[in-house]
Order: structure tokens, then sequence, then C-alpha cells
């Protein structure tokens, strides 16, 4: 297996991306996939202690709301293990959202403002104190930094003769990135997921790429894409040493 | 009883956006797909994260 691999980002804003690497295979694009999943650490509130609850939620549900509220990790400074106190104190009538939370490291911060936690009616309120713990996704899935995370073959089209003037055109459905009769990959949502939309009245052969993958990645917001892609890159390389070093030593 | 933080199924965060979905789509006279494309909720497994919610909490508060 050749040692370089090529990547072509196709779409890229904060929190999502899609891209194709080439000279993969497929145990080494699914690694990278669960990488991203369980291997890059993110913030998650982990034990709360309530002063005041008579919200008409117990204790645990709000907890459990709590822990899926994502907050920004800036990986650089924290290390796994590593908690910071947050803070909350809403009385009704009020809706209690994550942007009410406050903490005590300013470079931890609910990564969304209007999650709701919980609605408080007259006379209602809401108080306690919680650490949010850095952890990777295997300890527990609201620790993972990479929501819906996936990668197909690339399909390229080739495209062959007219069909006939009174024939039929069956739809051909393709999701995701293909690359086209020129070599140009385009995403399908350009063509409405439908072949025929972009060659209308010829034949088509989609066949997958050899080694080339399609890659969807979403984060929480802990962190934007391109942190979250190398972090994962780098678990494995630093793994794929570990493993290297424990062979040869 | 709230709107899930999260989508059941894939983990997207969702619940920022249900006030505004229910504003827009629920209360107003927007047609909901058109809405939840706005907000950028595309799957339809977060779709019926909105879709089929029901809030609870105005029917349990006078028994607290």
């Amino acid at each position: 297996m050749s040692g370089e691999f090529d990547v072509q980002i196709i779409e890229r804003d904060d929190r999502q991306a899609r891209f194709v690497v080439r000279g993969l295979t497929p145990a080494l694009a699914n690694g990278f996939r669960r990488a991203m999943i369980a291997d890059v650490p993110t913030f998650a509130i982990d034990s709360v202690r309530f002063t005041e609850n008579s919200s008409v939620m117990f204790d645990e549900m709000i907890g459990l709301r709590l822990g899926l509220v994502p907050l920004t990790t800036p990986l650089d400074e924290f290390e796994i293990g590593d908690t910071v106190t947050v803070a909350l104190d809403v009385e009704g009538p009020a809706t209690a959202y994550s942007g009410d939370i406050e903490s005590s490291d300013e470079l931890v911060q609910p990564a969304d403002e209007n999650i709701p936690i919980v609605e408080l009616k007259e006379g209602h309120s809401l108080e306690f104190e919680a650490d949010a713990v850095l952890d990777t996704g295997k300890e527990h899935a609201k620790q993972q930094g990479g929501v819906a995370v996936g990668f197909r073959h690339l399909q390229s089209v080739t495209v062959g003769d007219d069909i006939g003037e009174f024939d039929e055109q069956e739809p051909e459905i393709l999701r995701g990135a293909i690359e086209t009769d020129e070599g140009e990959v385009v995403l399908t949502k350009e063509f409405d997921h439908d072949l025929t939309n972009k060659y209308p009245g010829t034949e088509l052969t989609v066949e997958d790429v050899p080694g080339a993958y399609v890659f969807h990645v979403e984060t929480d917001g802990s962190f934007d894409v391109a942190e979250l892609v190398l972090r994962a890159a780098e678990s494995l390389g630093d793994r794929a040493d570990e493993l290297h070093d424990a062979v040869t030593a | 009883m709230m709107i899930p933080v999260r989508c059941f199924t894939c983990g997207t965060v969702i619940g920022e956006h249900y006030e505004e979905f229910e504003a827009r789509a629920s209360e107003g006279d927007e047609d909901p797909a058109e809405v939840l494309d706005d907000l950028g909720i595309t799957r339809h497994c977060c779709r019926r994260m909105m879709v089929s919610h029901t809030d609870l909490v105005d029917v349990v508060a006078p028994y607290q």
C-alpha cells in the first residue's frame, strides 16, 4: 500500500464537511471513521449537584439533558480527565436555556445557546452546579465530537450512447458526491440526486472507484470539522506507532 | 415533556431549533418541510424528532 493519500475537499463549513480520500483501503477508511467518533475527546457535563429543582422534571432527567449539551472544547488547552465547573440559576416563569449556563472557564462554553433545558412555571426554580469532564466517545456517547460521520465509495459515471427516442429512462438515484465523465467530483444535490437530470437521454454506467471514499463529517459544535478530522488522523497515527514500538521493542 | 436535546438516531443537536420551528410552522403558516430545510434539519431522523414532538410541561405543571 502506498503511503500517500490524496484528499480533495468538496464542501466545507464550520460544522460539516464532505471530502474525497483516495488511496485508502476499506479497513483504514472505517478505522478513520471510528477514530472520529470515539477517539476525539470533548467536554460534557458529567455530574450535577442540585441546590434547588422545583421544575416539572426530575433531577435525573435534567442531568441527562445537560450531558447532551455540546460545550466548546479547545483541545490544545486541556487533557483527558480535566474538569470545568459550570452553574445555572434560573427562576420561573422562564425557560432555562443552555445559554444561561455559566462556566468558570471562558474557553469552555455551551456551543449552542438556544437549547431549552426545562420550562419553568410561576414559583418554579432551578439552581445547580455541575462538573464538565473531558473524555472520549469510547467512555460515553455524550463525549462524541463527531455526529453522523460516514463514508461511501466514490462512484464514477461513464456516459454511453444515446437511448432510443421513445425509450423510457429509468431514474438513477445517487447520494453524496460522484465523479463525472470528465473526472470532476460534483455533489449529487446539484442535480436533485437523480443522474438522469444531469445526463438526460443517454445510457449511463455507474461504477465504484477503487480505493476512493467520500467522507461526510459533522461535529456537534465542540470544535470545527478540521480539528475533528486532524485529531482523528493523529490518534490513528499514534496507535499505529504504539503498535510498531510494542512489536519492535 | 421537553424537546429532546439531540436526535435519538444520529446525535445532531435539534433542541435549539424547536422553538423557531413551532413559531413558524405550527403557530405560523409556513410549510413545515420548508422551515425544517431552512433550519438545516435535512435528515429524516432529525425531522421526525421535531414533527412528532408534543410539549407536555403545561399538562403536568398543575400537578407539581
